[in-house]
């Protein structure tokens, strides 16, 4: 039997939701929640102290979202839209985390992109590199 | 906040995470021990959520209060969610994403304590 499964071509598509990218789901699921929950709270709280921020916080825990349910999905329209919000992601963090060091008083409070996700241990910076990769990897075989 | 469920949030999700990381590398799945840890670990952050909500005056700053609160409330979802992936998932994979979950709960709840330390 395994002689005749060797000349199996092997199937190399991978949903974007399992194995491996079950833990990329759950890694962003965790920051959009935190994320998510946090920029409500600062909108509804806070919103006076750092308008700015707080929207961006708040964009950030969209992303999030979006970018959460289409890697769970992992369908053709949904692998789409994670390349779309991931990469959205990855330029809002470099494109935020520059700016919060070269205009400090713009940010006087944290978001989650500032510092480039300093404040969470960098994880902003990495998930989208790596979200990107995964994405990449698990096409495989579509062509 | 009370020292005590922060002190066994802390020592349950300690316990999840190597759990965790353990069942992964013997590529075991998610069991009934895990799952009775993980709504224990549900339970005490269900309580620090009402303990916060209830407490959390004496942080001034606003966003400081904003982020405790935030966590208080969201941090409850994150065993649920991590054990939900891991039934679903029928991989190491799954006992990776419990792990994980636990390692946020302990990340969140330290971020939890800093913030009531500053101004408690």
């Amino acid at each position: 039997m395994p002689e005749l499964l060797r000349g199996r071509a092997p199937d190399r598509t991978q949903s974007t939701g399992a194995g491996p990218g079950r833990l990329l789901v759950a890694v962003y699921a965790v920051l959009a929640l935190a994320a998510t929950g946090r920029s409500v709270m600062q909108l509804v709280t806070a919103f006076d102290v750092a308008p700015v921020a707080y929207l961006l916080s708040a964009l950030a825990a969209l992303i999030y979202i979006v970018a959460t349910i289409a890697l769970a999905r992992g369908d053709a329209t949904s692998r789409r839209i994670a390349w779309l919000a991931i990469t959205t992601e990855l330029v809002g963090v470099l494109v935020v985390g520059l700016a919060s060091y070269l205009v400090p008083q713009a940010f006087p409070d944290k978001t989650v992109w500032s510092h480039f996700g300093s404040g969470y241990g960098f994880v902003p910076l990495v998930l989208p590199v790596l979200g990107l990769w995964w994405l990449a990897r698990s096409a495989g075989g579509r062509g | 906040m009370i020292a005590f469920i922060s002190t066994f949030i802390v020592i349950a999700s300690l316990v999840l995470g190597v759990v965790g990381v353990v069942w992964a590398a013997r590529d075991r799945l998610i069991d009934d021990g895990v799952l009775a840890l993980s709504a224990a670990l549900l339970l005490a952050l269900i309580a620090q959520a009402g303990v916060a909500l209830a407490r959390s005056e004496p942080i001034s700053d606003g966003g400081e209060r904003a982020t405790f609160l935030a966590y208080a409330c969201t941090l409850p979802l994150v065993p649920v969610g991590a054990a939900f992936l891991a039934i679903k998932e029928k991989s190491r994979f799954g006992m990776v994403v419990v792990a994980v979950g636990a390692f946020a709960v302990l990340v969140m709840t330290a971020r939890m304590g800093q913030i009531w330390g500053m101004y408690a």
